[in-house]
Protein backbone atom coordinates (compact mmCIF):
# COMPACT_ATOMS: atom_id res chain seq x y z
CA UNK A 1 0.00 0.00 0.00
CA UNK A 2 1.27 3.46 -0.87
CA UNK A 3 2.24 5.51 2.18
CA UNK A 4 2.52 9.22 2.88
CA UNK A 5 6.19 8.68 3.66
CA UNK A 6 6.79 7.28 0.16
CA UNK A 7 5.08 10.30 -1.35
CA UNK A 8 7.14 12.57 0.88
CA UNK A 9 10.28 11.27 -0.88
CA UNK A 10 9.14 13.15 -3.99
CA UNK A 11 8.22 16.39 -2.24
CA UNK A 12 10.73 19.19 -1.49
CA UNK A 13 10.67 18.46 2.29
CA UNK A 14 11.60 22.04 3.02
CA UNK A 15 8.32 22.82 4.83
CA UNK A 16 8.40 26.21 3.08
CA UNK A 17 4.69 26.71 3.77
CA UNK A 18 3.88 28.09 0.28
CA UNK A 19 1.03 25.60 0.01
CA UNK A 20 -0.17 26.53 3.49
CA UNK A 21 1.08 23.41 5.27
CA UNK A 22 4.09 21.18 5.89
CA UNK A 23 5.33 18.71 3.31
CA UNK A 24 4.17 15.79 5.52
CA UNK A 25 0.64 17.19 5.67
CA UNK A 26 0.71 17.79 1.93
CA UNK A 27 1.69 14.15 1.40
CA UNK A 28 -1.25 13.04 3.55
CA UNK A 29 -3.63 15.09 1.44
CA UNK A 30 -2.08 13.73 -1.76
CA UNK A 31 -2.76 10.24 -0.47
CA UNK A 32 -6.39 11.05 0.25
CA UNK A 33 -6.64 12.70 -3.20
CA UNK A 34 -7.63 16.02 -1.68
CA UNK A 35 -4.68 17.65 -3.41
CA UNK A 36 -2.81 16.94 -6.63
CA UNK A 37 0.99 16.98 -7.06
CA UNK A 38 0.73 20.12 -9.17
CA UNK A 39 -0.68 21.99 -6.15
CA UNK A 40 2.85 22.18 -4.72
CA UNK A 41 4.30 25.48 -6.07
CA UNK A 42 7.89 24.40 -5.46
CA UNK A 43 7.63 21.27 -7.65
CA UNK A 44 7.16 23.56 -10.65
CA UNK A 45 10.72 24.84 -10.26
CA UNK A 46 13.29 23.40 -12.72
CA UNK A 47 15.21 21.82 -9.86
CA UNK A 48 12.31 19.44 -9.28
CA UNK A 49 11.62 18.55 -12.94
CA UNK A 50 9.98 15.14 -13.21
CA UNK A 51 8.80 15.00 -9.59
CA UNK A 52 5.17 15.86 -10.44
CA UNK A 53 5.07 13.11 -13.06
CA UNK A 54 6.64 10.61 -10.65
CA UNK A 55 4.06 11.43 -7.98
CA UNK A 56 1.20 11.15 -10.47
CA UNK A 57 2.53 7.77 -11.56
CA UNK A 58 2.70 6.56 -7.94
CA UNK A 59 -0.80 7.78 -7.18
CA UNK A 60 -2.24 6.31 -10.37
CA UNK A 61 -0.81 2.89 -9.52
CA UNK A 62 -2.17 2.91 -5.97
CA UNK A 63 -5.86 2.46 -5.19
CA UNK A 64 -7.45 5.56 -3.74
CA UNK A 65 -7.13 5.48 0.02
CA UNK A 66 -10.15 6.05 2.15
CA UNK A 67 -10.47 9.61 3.34
CA UNK A 68 -8.54 10.10 6.54
CA UNK A 69 -7.97 12.80 9.11
CA UNK A 70 -6.74 16.35 8.82
CA UNK A 71 -4.91 18.31 11.52
CA UNK A 72 -5.42 22.01 12.04
CA UNK A 73 -1.94 23.31 12.96
CA UNK A 74 -3.44 26.55 14.27
CA UNK A 75 -5.32 24.68 16.98
CA UNK A 76 -2.97 21.80 17.87
CA UNK A 77 -0.97 22.23 21.10
CA UNK A 78 0.96 18.98 20.82
CA UNK A 79 -0.50 17.46 24.00
CA UNK A 80 -0.24 13.99 22.43
CA UNK A 81 -3.65 12.79 23.59
CA UNK A 82 -4.38 11.51 20.06
CA UNK A 83 -1.11 9.56 20.12
CA UNK A 84 -2.05 7.94 23.44
CA UNK A 85 -5.68 7.22 22.49
CA UNK A 86 -5.11 5.83 18.97
CA UNK A 87 -6.32 2.22 18.66
CA UNK A 88 -3.40 1.25 16.42
CA UNK A 89 -0.88 2.66 18.91
CA UNK A 90 -2.66 0.91 21.77
CA UNK A 91 -1.98 -2.45 20.15
CA UNK A 92 1.34 -1.82 18.42
CA UNK A 93 3.29 0.95 20.18
CA UNK A 94 4.07 0.20 23.85
CA UNK A 95 5.60 3.63 24.44
CA UNK A 96 2.43 5.44 23.34
CA UNK A 97 0.35 3.02 25.40
CA UNK A 98 2.14 4.19 28.53
CA UNK A 99 1.66 7.85 27.67
CA UNK A 100 5.19 8.37 26.39
CA UNK A 101 6.02 9.52 22.88
CA UNK A 102 6.83 6.86 20.25
CA UNK A 103 10.48 6.37 19.29
CA UNK A 104 11.64 7.61 15.87
CA UNK A 105 11.63 4.09 14.35
CA UNK A 106 8.12 3.11 15.49
CA UNK A 107 5.47 2.75 12.81
CA UNK A 108 2.82 5.11 14.05
CA UNK A 109 -0.11 7.00 12.62
CA UNK A 110 0.48 10.22 14.56
CA UNK A 111 3.71 11.75 15.68
CA UNK A 112 4.21 15.03 17.55
CA UNK A 113 6.96 16.92 15.75
CA UNK A 114 8.08 20.42 16.71
CA UNK A 115 5.05 20.82 18.95
CA UNK A 116 2.42 19.82 16.38
CA UNK A 117 0.83 16.50 15.55
CA UNK A 118 1.57 15.12 12.10
CA UNK A 119 -0.16 12.25 10.38
CA UNK A 120 2.71 10.11 9.14
CA UNK A 121 1.12 6.75 8.28
CA UNK A 122 -2.55 7.38 7.70
CA UNK A 123 -2.95 4.04 5.96
CA UNK A 124 -2.47 2.27 9.33
CA UNK A 125 -5.58 3.90 10.79
CA UNK A 126 -8.00 1.27 12.10
CA UNK A 127 -10.87 3.40 10.97
CA UNK A 128 -9.70 3.27 7.36
CA UNK A 129 -8.78 -0.40 7.38
CA UNK A 130 -11.62 -2.23 9.03
CA UNK A 131 -13.88 -0.30 11.31
CA UNK A 132 -14.73 2.75 9.35
CA UNK A 133 -17.40 4.16 11.61
CA UNK A 134 -16.25 2.75 14.89
CA UNK A 135 -12.98 4.42 15.80
CA UNK A 136 -12.80 8.17 16.07
CA UNK A 137 -10.91 8.32 19.35
CA UNK A 138 -8.27 10.77 18.17
CA UNK A 139 -10.83 13.37 17.09
CA UNK A 140 -13.18 12.68 20.00
CA UNK A 141 -10.46 13.22 22.60
CA UNK A 142 -8.64 16.16 21.03
CA UNK A 143 -9.16 19.00 23.53
CA UNK A 144 -8.29 21.61 20.91
CA UNK A 145 -10.65 20.08 18.31
CA UNK A 146 -7.75 20.12 15.89
CA UNK A 147 -8.51 16.76 14.23
CA UNK A 148 -11.17 16.41 11.55
CA UNK A 149 -12.19 13.00 10.30
CA UNK A 150 -13.37 13.03 6.73
CA UNK B 1 24.26 16.71 18.65
CA UNK B 2 23.51 13.29 20.14
CA UNK B 3 22.11 10.45 18.03
CA UNK B 4 18.42 10.17 17.26
CA UNK B 5 17.86 7.36 19.78
CA UNK B 6 19.11 9.26 22.77
CA UNK B 7 16.15 10.85 24.49
CA UNK B 8 16.36 14.27 26.06
CA UNK B 9 14.58 16.04 28.85
CA UNK B 10 12.42 18.97 27.87
CA UNK B 11 12.74 22.10 30.06
CA UNK B 12 9.48 23.49 28.66
CA UNK B 13 7.36 22.97 31.78
CA UNK B 14 7.37 21.22 35.14
CA UNK B 15 6.56 17.81 33.58
CA UNK B 16 10.21 17.65 32.42
CA UNK B 17 9.24 15.06 29.77
CA UNK B 18 12.10 12.62 29.29
CA UNK B 19 11.12 11.16 25.90
CA UNK B 20 12.20 13.98 23.62
CA UNK B 21 14.04 12.81 20.48
CA UNK B 22 16.05 15.05 18.21
CA UNK B 23 15.98 13.74 14.66
CA UNK B 24 18.05 14.96 11.75
CA UNK B 25 15.78 15.76 8.82
CA UNK B 26 16.45 17.43 5.51
CA UNK B 27 14.98 20.70 6.68
CA UNK B 28 17.12 20.63 9.81
CA UNK B 29 16.80 19.04 13.22
CA UNK B 30 13.24 18.22 14.28
CA UNK B 31 12.15 17.68 17.87
CA UNK B 32 9.87 14.69 18.40
CA UNK B 33 7.33 14.17 21.21
CA UNK B 34 7.60 17.75 22.40
CA UNK B 35 4.46 19.79 23.06
CA UNK B 36 3.95 23.32 21.79
CA UNK B 37 5.40 24.80 24.99
CA UNK B 38 8.58 22.72 24.82
CA UNK B 39 8.91 23.25 21.07
CA UNK B 40 8.93 27.01 21.68
CA UNK B 41 12.04 26.56 23.84
CA UNK B 42 13.85 24.14 21.55
CA UNK B 43 13.06 26.13 18.40
CA UNK B 44 13.32 29.62 19.93
CA UNK B 45 9.78 30.60 19.00
CA UNK B 46 6.98 32.34 20.87
CA UNK B 47 4.98 30.08 23.17
CA UNK B 48 1.55 31.25 22.07
CA UNK B 49 2.50 32.01 18.46
CA UNK B 50 4.38 28.98 17.13
CA UNK B 51 6.41 29.86 14.08
CA UNK B 52 7.16 33.39 15.20
CA UNK B 53 10.77 33.65 16.38
CA UNK B 54 11.29 34.93 19.91
CA UNK B 55 13.97 37.58 20.20
CA UNK B 56 17.06 36.70 22.22
CA UNK B 57 19.01 39.00 24.46
CA UNK B 58 22.28 38.95 22.54
CA UNK B 59 24.60 41.38 24.32
CA UNK B 60 24.93 42.95 27.78
CA UNK B 61 23.49 46.46 27.96
CA UNK B 62 23.14 49.42 30.30
CA UNK B 63 20.30 51.92 30.09
CA UNK B 64 21.37 55.53 30.42
CA UNK B 65 18.73 58.29 30.35
CA UNK B 66 16.24 55.89 28.82
CA UNK B 67 18.54 54.71 26.06
CA UNK B 68 20.03 51.28 25.84
CA UNK B 69 23.75 51.06 25.19
CA UNK B 70 25.49 47.77 24.51
CA UNK B 71 28.54 47.36 26.74
CA UNK B 72 31.05 44.69 27.68
CA UNK B 73 30.06 42.03 30.19
CA UNK B 74 32.42 43.46 32.86
CA UNK B 75 30.88 46.92 32.69
CA UNK B 76 27.32 45.57 32.85
CA UNK B 77 28.17 43.33 35.81
CA UNK B 78 29.81 46.25 37.63
CA UNK B 79 26.78 48.49 37.06
CA UNK B 80 24.41 45.75 38.25
CA UNK B 81 26.39 45.32 41.46
CA UNK B 82 26.36 49.10 42.04
CA UNK B 83 22.57 49.26 41.65
CA UNK B 84 21.95 46.35 43.99
CA UNK B 85 24.50 47.51 46.57
CA UNK B 86 23.01 51.05 46.69
CA UNK B 87 19.47 49.77 47.26
CA UNK B 88 17.88 49.68 50.70
CA UNK B 89 15.18 47.14 49.81
CA UNK B 90 16.52 45.00 46.95
CA UNK B 91 14.61 41.95 45.73
CA UNK B 92 15.84 38.89 43.80
CA UNK B 93 12.76 37.83 41.82
CA UNK B 94 11.78 34.80 39.72
CA UNK B 95 13.91 31.64 39.74
CA UNK B 96 11.07 29.20 39.00
CA UNK B 97 12.31 28.87 35.41
CA UNK B 98 15.97 28.65 36.48
CA UNK B 99 18.05 25.54 37.07
CA UNK B 100 19.06 24.45 40.58
CA UNK B 101 22.59 25.84 40.16
CA UNK B 102 21.26 29.28 39.23
CA UNK B 103 18.86 29.15 42.18
CA UNK B 104 21.71 28.43 44.59
CA UNK B 105 23.76 31.28 43.15
CA UNK B 106 20.75 33.61 43.41
CA UNK B 107 20.24 32.72 47.04
CA UNK B 108 23.92 33.47 47.77
CA UNK B 109 23.46 36.79 45.97
CA UNK B 110 20.34 37.62 47.99
CA UNK B 111 22.31 36.89 51.16
CA UNK B 112 25.19 39.11 50.02
CA UNK B 113 22.97 42.10 49.18
CA UNK B 114 20.69 41.46 52.17
CA UNK B 115 17.84 41.20 49.70
CA UNK B 116 14.52 39.42 49.73
CA UNK B 117 14.31 36.34 47.50
CA UNK B 118 10.87 36.30 45.92
CA UNK B 119 9.81 33.15 44.01
CA UNK B 120 7.63 33.96 40.99
CA UNK B 121 4.91 31.53 42.14
CA UNK B 122 5.11 32.14 45.90
CA UNK B 123 1.33 32.45 46.20
CA UNK B 124 0.81 28.97 44.72
CA UNK B 125 3.64 26.80 45.98
CA UNK B 126 4.43 28.18 49.44
CA UNK B 127 0.92 27.49 50.84
CA UNK B 128 1.08 23.96 49.42
CA UNK B 129 4.43 23.13 51.01
CA UNK B 130 3.29 24.67 54.27
CA UNK B 131 0.16 22.51 54.15
CA UNK B 132 2.39 19.50 53.44
CA UNK B 133 4.37 20.28 56.61
CA UNK B 134 1.46 21.07 58.90
CA UNK B 135 -1.62 19.18 57.68
CA UNK B 136 -0.27 15.61 57.63
CA UNK B 137 -0.92 15.02 53.96
CA UNK B 138 1.16 12.63 51.87
CA UNK B 139 3.46 13.32 48.98
CA UNK B 140 3.50 10.92 45.99
CA UNK B 141 5.59 10.77 42.82
CA UNK B 142 3.80 11.29 39.53
CA UNK B 143 4.62 7.71 38.47
CA UNK B 144 2.71 6.39 41.47
CA UNK B 145 -0.29 8.55 40.58
CA UNK B 146 -0.13 7.30 36.98
CA UNK B 147 -0.12 3.69 38.20
CA UNK B 148 -2.75 3.95 40.91
CA UNK B 149 -4.92 7.07 40.87
CA UNK B 150 -8.46 6.31 39.72
CA UNK B 151 -9.86 9.72 40.63
CA UNK B 152 -8.33 12.95 39.35
CA UNK B 153 -9.46 16.49 40.12
CA UNK B 154 -8.06 19.71 38.69
CA UNK B 155 -9.00 22.58 40.98
CA UNK B 156 -8.34 26.03 39.53
CA UNK B 157 -5.96 24.43 37.06
CA UNK B 158 -5.99 23.81 33.33
CA UNK B 159 -3.19 21.36 32.57
CA UNK B 160 -3.60 21.90 28.84
CA UNK B 161 -2.35 25.44 29.30
CA UNK B 162 0.07 24.89 32.21
CA UNK B 163 1.70 21.57 31.23
CA UNK B 164 0.15 20.31 27.95
CA UNK B 165 1.34 16.69 28.32
CA UNK B 166 0.32 16.32 31.97
CA UNK B 167 -2.94 14.52 31.13
CA UNK B 168 -1.25 12.22 28.65
CA UNK B 169 1.82 11.31 30.66
CA UNK B 170 0.63 11.09 34.25
CA UNK B 171 -2.87 12.11 35.10
CA UNK B 172 -5.69 10.81 32.93
CA UNK B 173 -4.82 9.10 29.65
CA UNK B 174 -1.59 7.32 30.65
CA UNK B 175 -1.93 3.61 31.31
CA UNK B 176 -0.28 2.37 34.47
CA UNK B 177 -0.05 -0.79 36.53
CA UNK B 178 -3.54 -0.57 38.03
CA UNK B 179 -4.94 1.77 35.41
CA UNK B 180 -4.36 -0.45 32.41
CA UNK B 181 -7.20 1.01 30.38
CA UNK B 182 -6.04 4.59 30.93
CA UNK B 183 -8.90 7.06 30.78
CA UNK B 184 -11.47 4.25 31.05
CA UNK B 185 -10.07 3.29 34.45
CA UNK B 186 -10.21 6.83 35.77
CA UNK B 187 -12.74 9.49 36.59
CA UNK B 188 -11.98 13.16 36.10
CA UNK B 189 -13.46 16.27 37.67
CA UNK B 190 -12.55 19.93 37.39
CA UNK B 191 -13.40 23.11 39.26
CA UNK B 192 -12.81 26.35 37.43
CA UNK B 193 -14.16 29.83 36.86
CA UNK B 194 -14.82 29.14 33.19
CA UNK B 195 -15.77 26.06 31.26
CA UNK B 196 -12.38 24.85 30.01
CA UNK B 197 -11.35 22.26 27.42
CA UNK B 198 -11.12 19.76 30.29
CA UNK B 199 -14.92 19.73 30.55
CA UNK B 200 -15.20 17.32 27.61
CA UNK B 201 -13.42 14.60 29.64
CA UNK B 202 -14.97 15.35 33.02
CA UNK B 203 -17.63 13.35 34.85
CA UNK B 204 -18.11 16.37 37.10
CA UNK B 205 -17.33 19.96 36.10
CA UNK B 206 -18.09 22.62 38.68
CA UNK B 207 -18.11 26.22 37.55
CA UNK B 208 -17.37 28.37 40.56
CA UNK B 209 -17.34 32.13 41.10
CA UNK B 210 -14.32 34.26 41.99
CA UNK B 211 -13.60 34.15 45.72
CA UNK B 212 -16.01 31.24 46.38
CA UNK B 213 -13.45 28.41 46.41
CA UNK B 214 -12.99 28.32 50.18
CA UNK B 215 -16.74 28.08 50.68
CA UNK B 216 -16.93 25.22 48.18
CA UNK B 217 -13.99 23.34 49.74
CA UNK B 218 -15.51 23.61 53.22
CA UNK B 219 -18.94 22.49 51.99
CA UNK B 220 -17.41 19.46 50.23
CA UNK B 221 -15.40 18.70 53.38
CA UNK B 222 -18.52 18.82 55.55
CA UNK B 223 -20.40 16.52 53.19
CA UNK B 224 -17.52 14.05 52.94
CA UNK B 225 -17.19 14.00 56.73
CA UNK B 226 -20.93 13.35 57.01
CA UNK B 227 -21.59 16.59 58.87
CA UNK B 228 -23.97 18.00 56.28
CA UNK B 229 -23.03 21.28 54.63
CA UNK B 230 -23.67 24.36 56.72
CA UNK B 231 -25.03 26.06 53.64
CA UNK B 232 -25.88 24.86 50.15
CA UNK B 233 -23.06 25.53 47.71
CA UNK B 234 -23.58 24.80 44.04
CA UNK B 235 -21.66 21.69 42.95
CA UNK B 236 -20.58 20.65 46.47
CA UNK B 237 -22.69 17.49 46.69
CA UNK B 238 -21.65 16.32 43.20
CA UNK B 239 -18.00 16.82 44.11
CA UNK B 240 -18.39 15.13 47.50
CA UNK B 241 -20.01 12.08 45.86
CA UNK B 242 -17.28 12.03 43.25
CA UNK B 243 -14.55 12.07 45.93
CA UNK B 244 -16.23 9.42 48.05
CA UNK B 245 -16.39 6.99 45.12
CA UNK B 246 -12.60 7.04 44.56
CA UNK B 247 -10.06 4.66 46.09
CA UNK B 248 -6.85 6.43 45.16
CA UNK B 249 -7.23 10.04 44.16
CA UNK B 250 -5.31 13.20 43.52
CA UNK B 251 -6.30 16.86 43.58
CA UNK B 252 -4.11 19.01 41.36
CA UNK B 253 -4.41 22.57 42.63
CA UNK B 254 -3.57 25.34 40.20
CA UNK B 255 -3.01 29.05 40.13
CA UNK B 256 -6.74 29.65 40.23
CA UNK B 257 -6.68 28.75 43.93
CA UNK B 258 -3.71 30.97 44.62
CA UNK B 259 -4.98 34.29 43.25
CA UNK B 260 -6.22 36.91 45.65
CA UNK B 261 -6.32 37.01 49.42
CA UNK B 262 -6.54 33.84 51.46
CA UNK B 263 -4.48 31.41 49.38
CA UNK B 264 -3.09 29.84 52.57
CA UNK B 265 -6.57 29.29 53.97
CA UNK B 266 -7.72 27.67 50.74
CA UNK B 267 -4.73 25.32 50.63
CA UNK B 268 -5.13 24.50 54.33
CA UNK B 269 -8.83 23.70 53.77
CA UNK B 270 -8.03 21.54 50.75
CA UNK B 271 -5.30 19.75 52.72
CA UNK B 272 -7.74 19.12 55.58
CA UNK B 273 -10.24 17.67 53.07
CA UNK B 274 -7.57 15.37 51.61
CA UNK B 275 -6.46 14.32 55.12
CA UNK B 276 -10.01 13.48 56.20
CA UNK B 277 -10.69 11.46 53.07
CA UNK B 278 -7.75 9.26 53.98
CA UNK B 279 -8.85 6.63 56.46
CA UNK B 280 -10.85 4.77 53.82
CA UNK B 281 -9.20 6.13 50.70
CA UNK B 282 -5.78 7.35 49.66
CA UNK B 283 -5.91 10.93 48.45
CA UNK B 284 -3.07 13.28 47.50
CA UNK B 285 -2.80 17.01 46.98
CA UNK B 286 -0.47 18.35 44.33
CA UNK B 287 0.21 21.88 43.08
CA UNK B 288 0.27 22.20 39.31
CA UNK B 289 3.41 24.28 38.89
CA UNK B 290 4.09 25.23 35.32
CA UNK B 291 7.64 26.66 35.33
CA UNK B 292 10.18 23.91 34.81
CA UNK B 293 12.05 24.09 38.11
CA UNK B 294 9.57 25.50 40.56
CA UNK B 295 9.90 22.39 42.76
CA UNK B 296 13.70 22.80 42.79
CA UNK B 297 13.41 26.28 44.26
CA UNK B 298 11.17 25.14 47.10
CA UNK B 299 13.47 22.19 47.81
CA UNK B 300 16.30 24.69 48.12
CA UNK B 301 14.29 26.93 50.45
CA UNK B 302 13.16 24.00 52.57
CA UNK B 303 16.57 22.33 52.81
CA UNK B 304 18.56 25.52 53.45
CA UNK B 305 16.11 27.60 55.46
CA UNK B 306 13.45 25.17 56.65
CA UNK B 307 10.57 27.20 55.29
CA UNK B 308 8.98 27.51 51.83
CA UNK B 309 8.24 31.23 52.32
CA UNK B 310 10.15 34.09 50.68
CA UNK B 311 13.30 34.72 52.76
CA UNK B 312 14.22 38.31 53.54
CA UNK B 313 17.94 38.51 54.41
CA UNK B 314 17.56 42.15 55.43
CA UNK B 315 15.93 40.97 58.61
CA UNK B 316 18.91 38.85 59.65
CA UNK B 317 20.47 35.52 58.82
CA UNK B 318 18.81 33.02 59.13
CA UNK B 319 16.19 35.20 57.49
CA UNK B 320 12.54 35.66 58.27
CA UNK B 321 10.38 33.92 55.67
CA UNK B 322 7.29 35.67 54.33
CA UNK B 323 4.07 34.17 53.01
CA UNK B 324 2.57 37.26 51.49
CA UNK B 325 3.97 38.67 48.22
CA UNK B 326 6.45 41.51 48.58
CA UNK B 327 5.14 45.06 48.84
CA UNK B 328 6.44 46.47 45.55
CA UNK B 329 5.92 50.00 46.85
CA UNK B 330 8.95 49.55 49.15
CA UNK B 331 11.27 47.87 46.67
CA UNK B 332 14.04 50.04 45.24
CA UNK B 333 16.02 47.56 43.09
CA UNK B 334 15.19 44.19 41.52
CA UNK B 335 17.33 41.44 40.08
CA UNK B 336 15.16 39.26 37.84
CA UNK B 337 16.14 35.84 36.56
CA UNK B 338 14.06 32.81 35.61
CA UNK B 339 10.81 34.76 35.18
CA UNK B 340 9.40 37.73 33.32
CA UNK B 341 8.55 40.14 36.15
CA UNK B 342 6.85 42.77 34.01
CA UNK B 343 4.64 40.13 32.39
CA UNK B 344 3.56 38.72 35.77
CA UNK B 345 2.87 41.95 37.65
CA UNK B 346 -0.52 43.68 37.55
CA UNK B 347 -0.63 46.73 35.30
CA UNK B 348 -0.83 49.21 38.21
CA UNK B 349 2.26 47.80 39.94
CA UNK B 350 4.15 47.75 36.66
CA UNK B 351 3.40 51.41 36.06
CA UNK B 352 4.33 52.29 39.62
CA UNK B 353 7.73 50.59 39.31
CA UNK B 354 8.36 52.41 36.03
CA UNK B 355 7.21 55.74 37.48
CA UNK B 356 9.57 55.42 40.45
CA UNK B 357 12.33 54.31 38.05
CA UNK B 358 13.16 51.30 40.18
CA UNK B 359 16.32 49.86 38.60
CA UNK B 360 15.88 46.34 37.25
CA UNK B 361 18.75 43.97 36.46
CA UNK B 362 17.57 41.31 34.02
CA UNK B 363 19.53 38.07 33.65
CA UNK B 364 18.05 35.76 31.05
CA UNK B 365 17.97 34.48 27.50
CA UNK B 366 15.03 36.48 26.10
CA UNK B 367 14.22 40.03 25.06
CA UNK B 368 11.11 39.93 27.23
CA UNK B 369 9.06 42.67 28.89
CA UNK B 370 11.46 42.76 31.86
CA UNK B 371 14.51 43.20 29.59
CA UNK B 372 12.65 46.01 27.82
CA UNK B 373 12.40 47.91 31.14
CA UNK B 374 15.75 46.85 32.60
CA UNK B 375 18.51 49.24 33.63
CA UNK B 376 21.05 46.46 33.08
CA UNK B 377 20.61 43.40 30.88
CA UNK B 378 22.84 40.34 31.03
CA UNK B 379 22.24 37.59 28.47
CA UNK B 380 22.22 33.98 29.63
CA UNK B 381 22.01 30.67 27.79
CA UNK B 382 18.90 28.50 27.72
CA UNK B 383 19.19 26.06 30.58
CA UNK B 384 18.74 22.42 29.60
CA UNK B 385 19.05 23.25 25.90
CA UNK B 386 22.25 25.26 25.52
CA UNK B 387 23.90 24.60 28.88
CA UNK B 388 23.64 21.75 31.35
CA UNK B 389 21.59 22.23 34.48
CA UNK B 390 19.77 20.32 37.17
CA UNK B 391 16.02 20.64 37.65
CA UNK B 392 13.36 19.00 39.81
CA UNK B 393 10.21 17.63 38.20
CA UNK B 394 6.84 18.73 39.53
CA UNK B 395 6.96 15.92 42.10
CA UNK B 396 10.51 16.75 43.21
CA UNK B 397 12.44 14.16 41.17
CA UNK B 398 15.85 15.72 40.41
CA UNK B 399 16.93 15.36 36.77
CA UNK B 400 20.08 16.33 34.91
CA UNK B 401 19.43 18.35 31.76
CA UNK B 402 22.01 17.93 29.01
CA UNK B 403 22.74 20.63 26.44
CA UNK B 404 21.87 19.93 22.80
CA UNK B 405 22.78 23.21 21.15
CA UNK B 406 25.84 25.49 21.42
CA UNK B 407 25.50 28.28 23.97
CA UNK B 408 25.65 31.88 22.69
CA UNK B 409 25.96 33.23 26.25
CA UNK B 410 27.16 32.02 29.66
CA UNK B 411 24.84 30.02 31.92
CA UNK B 412 22.70 32.05 34.34
CA UNK B 413 24.49 30.52 37.35
CA UNK B 414 27.83 31.71 35.93
CA UNK B 415 26.50 35.25 35.50
CA UNK B 416 25.10 35.28 39.05
CA UNK B 417 28.36 33.88 40.46
CA UNK B 418 30.30 36.63 38.65
CA UNK B 419 28.00 39.21 40.26
CA UNK B 420 28.75 37.63 43.62
CA UNK B 421 32.51 37.71 43.00
CA UNK B 422 32.47 41.36 41.92
CA UNK B 423 30.42 42.38 44.93
CA UNK B 424 32.88 40.74 47.36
Amino acid sequence: MLTAEELLEFLPRTDCGQCGMTCADFAGLLLSRDLAPADCPVLHEPEYAGFIEALEELLAAAPAAARGMAIDPERCIGCGICVAMCEHHLAQVPEARAGRGPRPGDRVIFRVVNGLVRVVNQELCVRLLQAAEKCSKCAEHCPAEAITLR
Amino acid sequence: MPGPWESHICPGCACLCDDIDLVEAEQGVTVHNVCAWGAAKFLGTKKFHPGEPRRRLTAPFIRHRGRRREVGEGEALKRAVELLAQARRPVVFGLTASGCRAQEAAMALARRFRARLEPADLHLMAPYYQALLTEEIYHAPLDFLRDEADTVIYWGANPLHACPRHLTRYAFFARGRFTERGAEDRRLAAVDLHRTELARFCQVFVKTAPGRDLELIRAVHDLVAGRGAAQAVKGASRLADFLRQGEVGVIFAGRGLAYGEGARARFAALAALVRDLRPERRYFLFPLASDFNSAGLYHLLLTRLGSPGAPDFREGDPPRCHWEPVDWGEVDAVLVTGADLFWLLPEGTRRELSRRQVPVVAVGPWEDRTAAQAAVGLPAALEGIEVEEVACRQDGLPLFLRPVLPAPAPAAHQVLTRLLEISA
